[in-house]
């Protein structure tokens, strides 16, 4: 395969006349700036119509050779482009440049190894400056940073545990069983998100059926890895139509990120510290007791008296304790260091970069920190050969507490669940905890004892190559090589020692995990930019791409263990586990983009992909994707003064979602029986002949900018369709199995997205700069081939989805009351808005905050019903329902009834971030150029009528049931104070 | 140039297989031995799957016990049909159990598949396979129908992708009895290769024999077949002056890929626990050994407006074996056949072992058969309690109208929906 690539190079050399060179006249040279006149380092000077030009130093100043009567062109990110003529420039010119607040001349990546202005863009492609992620109230980690900030996308934190883990569903669901996530891609490498279950599931047996692992665990996501701080920017490829070239792994959109680079210019180092403390968002409060409500939660005559007794005596001692505000009133401090240095010379950019950050949980004894080490070096060979090698390395360790579902009554939010403030749940002097009589477990002395961390090593190496293979006037010629691997070693760590309350069987469990993954691949192009006139240019891209993945999980779940001991051989029985999983992926891709004077951008393209996960792995699926973008304004049809840019587009797209790993198989599981080895059928019959999902994507939209770029406006529709969504439909019982993959129908998303970029207040010391998403999503199953049946949550006792044709596919049923079943919501928003917001006063002080409106949309929310069944609940004793029963019997009453009670509309108004900043540039001290001093707020204010903990949740993890909740990690909010300082 | 690369990129093609686990491909190609014997200690594993599950829904249902949980209401409200609530297919409790039942009868059919398709085995060896799926497939059946009972059950389900019909009771106890029978005409003339767990005695052609016999007796008395009932008991283990725990068992260790008894919990503790119904400390004679199968806790657990002061205490360890049959039924079966036959001594004699074995005086009560069978349903009642047969037994002799309803509104379910899969 290597051998033919070198071929394909070789065959597209020959094609062209060798370099062609020209003499130079005139040198033109001087200094561009910003609106304020700080100078603009790095910005490129480019002739019109050729591939030379220059980029300006850190003072913003240039020098170039042209030739009479060349155009120029002055570019730089974040700025407005700039044309001008050669001639008029001379040796001292100054350039402005102004604010690109429409972003219309961001370069956006449109194929794998290629990029067009947002200007020509067939697409809507979202944007995530480093400023909105870090500069604003920075989440905890990166995926938390997401969220409310990409319009089209529906995000929900799993849980509220340190360490992140988050699901992402861009424009909708695109599978139900399959892959819903997008493929995130670093610097070209396609990095793992794989949540890891530590094996929870093998105590708290919240998935039945005996396997240590399930999607109930809450684990972290592996993107939470990557550093913000690092993060240049992030572009969000939503769906096939933009998404297609990047093949297999695309159908759930694709999320860019682009670390930063060094560039020419003088070396800075800065050196940033944040502190902040992290503290619960919300506490749902406890019943208060009397010794009458103390009694009427035993039916037995006795036991009430006991109970009654139980309460006086506790409420005479003092001894009345609010369980819920003692676990999750702990205040976490946090702590985050950064120090990065960037600078460069024309042939060499270096960015470094070392972090650490350490954080507290709401909980005790939970807590995230992360390390990480980040080189990335870009090197100019020759004039024509380009190298970077982008590396980071990261430590991380999240301590996430025992939480969410379980069916045996431990996990902290079960176990609180039942107990009631008169409980005596406090160690002794020799600290002796006593046991629970209201629960399985002793919450307190769980926390206090018990270990579930998550540590990871993990190292993620790009590299990028960029070799002109031949240049002349009107075509230039490139072979650009991008790839890298990810490897990352998980180790998880569960221990609840045998002194636990709920150990009394097990005396003692240990579960190690061992997980170790490697990603790898590499796309090799030639790219082909030919332009045989100002008018035209034609842009070719054909080459290879190549994803393999190998992971490998080693589970060991020890029980009588050793006291004091967590080796998991210290322990009277061993049970290990072992998943591996492993896959190629191989695709071709051509794409032809042709640029018309601007006016007119044509995209087509296809893609040939196969993988090893296909029930035919030799064959090649064929995804094609096309794109035109019309720009009115360049054609003078539009020629009013106030309309800068107007711009139509649409585009068409193909992408796949290849079948999970082993879904072809039948397989046999270990099932032993007292030392005779055994095999037990697998519940999940296999399909031999399984076909990737197909998605399908048209978007049209248009796009205006206005004032001088001072206002934009970006509309957008799209349809989405998923063919042969593959669905673990479920087999009649009888059959033997649960289960099997079946290709089974057809879904539909369609949906809107508006936006709006605005510079309503422009001063001389006042700048507000705002953007503003409006967007919503609708999904319908078109065509369902096998029996709707409740999927991903309780079944239609406590509301439950499925899939169902002509009904939206997250829609949520159960019993209604009247003895049927039928639709109680739908986990899609009714829509969602957000803005975000930056005022700058004099230059120096900038106030930032991102406000984010979800409309609509319900969870499954349980937490109310458990409290409700332990007697707990904060508005137990509150009469106000029909049957003038006290609330919280109600709410227990309505369990095989009826269960609107247990869909619960989960909108919000949430003002997501907020922050100020000072900065000062002249500090008077020679060595610090720069300082910057703020303070922010994190998820401090939300308005919601959610009645749980937070709105946005997610306890079954990253698949298609979204926003089941149960006994979570509550969510936190943060405030933080932060400093930096530039040398 | 792009058709080029296609075809030399086919070359590549990757297939990996799978990494993790044999597939059902490797089993059924000449299987030898050591294969089969794989998927029969894996059949004899699988009878354990969901089993605590199907112990608490007989148990629940017929009022010998609570399941405490707080993280699981439905055990006190749909099981007990509180404030109206109703079954539903979709749930727990039924489709777990149901889906665990059928896929053991999977793997027997892949055990046959197996047996009958290997070159590698004589047909006495071959016959040994076949009476072990068949018998253990019967007795699947039988759980699945004490559940679901009017509703019926699939008993043809040798392909997948074309179950066979939904049978009624009448129907299906047939086609259980005509497989128990198949089976043991294998077993008559047949080798075996393969250890048994739980089988201690009875891991031989005769043992397995007597065992197949022992569970053909059960599914007689519940198609009233009483001369047939004591013919099977004849050719069982069945001995009236034998040891009433003789029998086969579910058993337990902590071995690796082995299962615990999740049935068992420790006495005394609060959150997750299974109690007795109060009904069965207080309808018990003085004197009865089996008080001893509910032991009063320290405190009274309650929940939902339910109390007990006793802990089930049947299993009292995890790995503490369950039964699948053992002689303390076989002599109550042998009981209820002669009763119900008429021979009320040799019925008496039958109860009074039972009685005396549970430290009671002989029975002296009224020598009618409808006196006796109240006394044989009481002495089933304590004698197998919580091992799963209370509620059929009751529902046999449609009595489920006299257990005790403790909430106003509770219902006594006469028997489980199909699961949801079953009935699109």
């Amino acid at each position: 395969m290597k051998k033919l690539l070198f071929l394909l190079v070789g065959l597209l050399c020959l094609a062209f006349l060798p370099q062609h060179s020209f003499s130079q006249s005139q040198t033109i040279s001087g200094k561009i700036t910003d609106a304020a006149g700080n100078p603009v380092g790095g910005a490129s000077i480019v002739i019109k119509g050729t591939s030379r030009g220059t980029t300006t130093d850190a003072e913003g100043n240039f020098k170039l050779a042209v030739t009479p009567n060349s155009t120029v062109i002055v570019t730089s990110a974040g700025f407005v482009a700039r044309t001008m003529k050669a001639d008029d420039l001379g040796m001292d010119a100054r350039i402005r440049l102004e604010e690109d607040v429409a972003h219309l001349d961001e370069v956006v990546v449109t194929g794998l190894t290629t990029t067009v202005k947002r200007r020509n863009l067939a697409n809507a492609v979202a944007t995530i400056s480093a400023k909105e992620l870090n500069e604003g109230a920075p989440a905890g980690t990166l995926d938390a940073a997401l969220e409310g900030k990409i319009p089209g996308a529906y995000i929900n934190a799993n849980s509220g545990s340190p360490g992140g883990g988050v699901s992402v569903k861009l424009r909708g669901v695109t599978s139900v069983y399959g892959n819903t996530q997008p493929l995130y891609v670093v610097d070209g490498v396609f990095v793992d998100n794989t949540a890891t279950s530590a094996g929870l599931n093998a105590v708290t047996l919240s998935e039945a059926g005996g396997a240590p692992t399930g999607n109930q665990d809450n684990p972290s996501s592996r993107i939470a890895d990557i550093r913000p701080e690092d993060i240049e920017n992030i572009e969000i490829l939503k769906g096939a139509s933009a998404a297609a070239v990047y093949g297999s792994r695309a159908a759930g959109g694709v999320i860019i990120i682009t670390t930063k680079r060094g560039r020419p210019g003088r070396t800075k180092v800065t050196f940033s510290q944040d502190l902040g403390d992290i503290k619960v968002r919300k506490l749902l409060g406890v019943r208060q007791f009397t010794a009458a409500t103390a009694a009427s939660l035993s039916s037995d005559s006795a036991t009430s008296v006991a109970l009654a007794q139980e309460f006086t005596a506790a409420k005479s001692a003092g001894h009345i304790y609010d369980y819920e505000k003692e676990i999750y009133g702990n205040t976490g401090f946090a702590r985050n260091t950064l120090l990065s240095v960037t600078g460069g010379t024309e042939k060499t950019g270096v960015y470094f970069s070392v972090a650490t950050k350490d954080e507290g949980g709401i909980e005790k004894n939970t807590g995230y920190n992360n390390t990480s080490f980040r080189l990335n070096v870009d090197q100019k060979v020759t004039d024509n050969i380009k190298l970077g090698v982008y590396t980071n390395y990261i430590n991380s360790s999240a301590d996430r507490g025992l939480q969410g579902n379980d069916n045996v009554g431990v996990t902290t939010g079960i176990s609180l669940s039942s107990t009631p403030d008169f409980a005596q749940l406090h160690p002794d002097a020799q600290g002796n905890y006593p046991d629970n009589p209201f629960a399985a477990a002793n919450p307190l002395q769980t926390i206090a004892l018990m270990r579930n961390n998550e540590g990871v090593n993990r190292l993620i190496t790009g590299a990028k190559l960029e070799a002109i293979l031949q240049k002349s006037r009107v075509s230039q010629t490139k072979l650009v090589g991008l790839g890298g691997i990810d490897f990352y070693n998980l180790e998880t760590q569960l221990l609840f020692p045998a002194v636990l309350q709920w150990q009394a069987i097990n005396k003692g469990t240990s579960i190690e995990g061992m997980t170790k993954n490697l990603n790898t691949n590499y796309i090799a192009s030639v790219v082909n930019t030919l332009t045989p006139s100002d008018k035209l240019s034609l842009t070719t891209s054909a080459g290879l791409t190549q994803e393999t993945g190998n992971y490998n999980n080693l589970l060991n779940v020890a029980t009588q263990v050793i006291a004091g001991q967590s080796n998991v051989n210290q322990a009277g029985a061993l049970n290990a586990t072992q998943l591996r999983t492993k896959y190629q992926n191989n695709g071709i891709f051509l794409q032809e983009e042709a640029n018309i004077a601007d006016i007119l951008l044509l995209t087509a393209g296809g893609r040939l992909d196969e993988s090893s996960n296909n029930g035919n792995v030799g064959h090649y699926y064929f995804y094609p994707k096309a794109g035109l973008s019309w720009n009115l304004t360049k054609m003078g049809w539009l020629n009013a003064d106030w309309i800068d840019n107007f711009k139509l587009r649409a585009a068409y797209g193909q992408a796949n979602n290849v079948p999970a790993y082993g879904s072809k198989f039948t397989a046999l599981s270990i099932s032993n029986i007292a030392g005779n080895p055994g095999v037990l059928v697998n519940s999940q019959e296999g399909q031999p002949n399984i076909e990737p999902e197909r998605q399908e994507e048209f978007e049209a939209g248009a796009d205006f900018s206005m004032l001088k770029g001072r206002l934009g406006f970006e509309l957008t529709y799209y349809s989405k369709i998923i063919d042969n969504f593959l669905m673990q439909a479920s087999l009649p019982g009888s059959s033997g199995y649960a289960s099997e993959w079946v290709n089974a129908g057809n879904l539909r998303n369609r949906g809107v997205e508006l936006g709006m970029n605005a510079r309503p207040v422009q001063t001389r010391n006042i700048t507000w700069n705002t953007s503003m998403n409006f967007w919503l999503n609708r999904s319908m199953v078109t065509k369902y081939t096998i029996p709707p049946v409740p999927q991903g949550s309780f079944g239609y006792v406590l509301g439950s989805f499925q899939i169902q044709q002509g009904q939206s596919a997250t829609q949520i049923v159960g019993l209604d009351g009247t003895g049927g079943v039928s639709k109680l919501g739908d986990a899609e928003p009714t829509f969602q808005m957000s803005t975000y917001n930056e005022v700058t006063f004099f230059n120096h002080l900038s106030l930032r905050f991102l406000l984010h409106w979800k409309q609509g949309g319900q969870n499954v929310d349980l937490t109310t019903l458990e409290n409700d069944f332990g007697g707990t609940a904060a508005d137990y004793d509150k009469v106000t329902n029909k049957l003038g029963v006290p609330n919280g019997l109600y709410r227990v009453m309505q369990v095989g009834v009826d269960a609107h009670e247990f869909v619960q509309n989960s909108g919000y108004v949430r003002l997501r971030e907020i922050g100020l900043y000072y900065s000062i540039t002249h500090t008077g001290i020679d060595a610090v150029k720069g300082l910057r001093l703020g303070v922010s707020l994190n998820n401090y204010l939300t308005f919601t009528k959610y009645p749980s903990y937070d709105p946005e949740v997610s306890n079954f993890g990253t698949g298609f049931s979204t926003g089941v909740d149960v006994d979570p990690y509550p969510a936190s909010k943060r405030a933080a104070f932060h400093l930096a300082v530039d040398f | 140039m792009l058709l080029g690369w296609v075809l030399t990129l086919g070359a590549c093609k990757k297939d990996f297989g799978d990494l993790n686990e044999p597939t059902v491909q490797s089993f059924t190609s000449n299987a030898t031995v050591a294969e089969l014997n794989n998927l029969v200690s894996g059949t004899e594993s699988g009878l354990r799957n969901n089993l605590a599950l199907y112990l608490d829904d007989v148990g629940i249902i017929g009022r010998e016990m609570y399941h405490f949980s707080n993280s699981e209401p439905r055990y006190v409200t749909d099981l007990l049909g509180a404030s109206g609530a109703t079954l539903s297919g979709s749930n727990f409790y039924i489709a777990n159990t149901w889906a665990s039942r059928y896929q053991v009868i999977k793997n027997c059919n892949i055990l046959e598949e197996a047996a009958t398709s290997t070159s590698l085995i004589s047909p006495q060896e071959v016959s040994g396979y076949l009476g072990f799926a068949q018998t253990i497939k019967a007795y699947q059946l039988l759980m699945c129908l004490n559940q679901t009972d009017s509703n019926g059950i699939r008993v043809d389900v040798s392909d997948p992708n074309d179950l066979g019909p939904f049978v009624g009771p009448t129907a299906a106890l047939a086609a259980i009895s005509g497989l128990l029978d198949s089976a043991a005409t294998n077993f008559a003339n047949a080798t075996i290769d393969y250890t048994l767990a739980g089988f201690s005695s009875y891991s031989d052609a005769a043992g397995l024999l007597q065992v197949n016999r022992a569970l053909a007796a059960r599914v007689d008395v519940y198609q009233s077949n009483w001369a047939a009932a004591l013919t099977d008991l004849s050719a069982s283990f069945f001995s009236l002056q034998g040891d009433l725990t003789a029998g086969v068992y579910d058993v337990f260790s902590t071995g690796s890929g082995d299962q615990l008894n999740t049935f068992f919990i420790p006495q005394n503790q609060t959150g997750e626990i299974r109690v007795a119904h109060p009904s069965y400390a207080a309808d018990i004679e003085a004197g009865d050994d089996r008080i001893g199968k509910a032991t009063l806790r320290t405190a009274v657990a309650s929940l939902d407006g339910l109390s007990s002061n006793r802990d089930v205490w049947v299993y009292t360890s995890s790995t503490a074996p369950i039964p699948i049959v053992r002689n303390e039924e076989l002599v109550l079966i042998y009981a209820e056949a002669n009763i119900q036959n008429n021979d009320l001594n040799d019925g008496v004699t039958a109860l009074n072992v039972i009685r005396e074995a549970h430290g009671l005086a002989a029975y002296s009560g009224a020598m009618t058969s409808a006196a006796l069978l109240t006394e044989m349903l009481n002495q089933r009642r304590y004698s197998l309690y919580c091992e799963g047969h209370r509620w059929v037994d009751m529902r046999r002799y449609g009595l489920l109208g006299t257990l005790p309803i403790d909430r106003p509104g509770d219902q006594v379910w006469t028997e489980f929906p199909l699961p949801v899969s079953e009935t699109p």
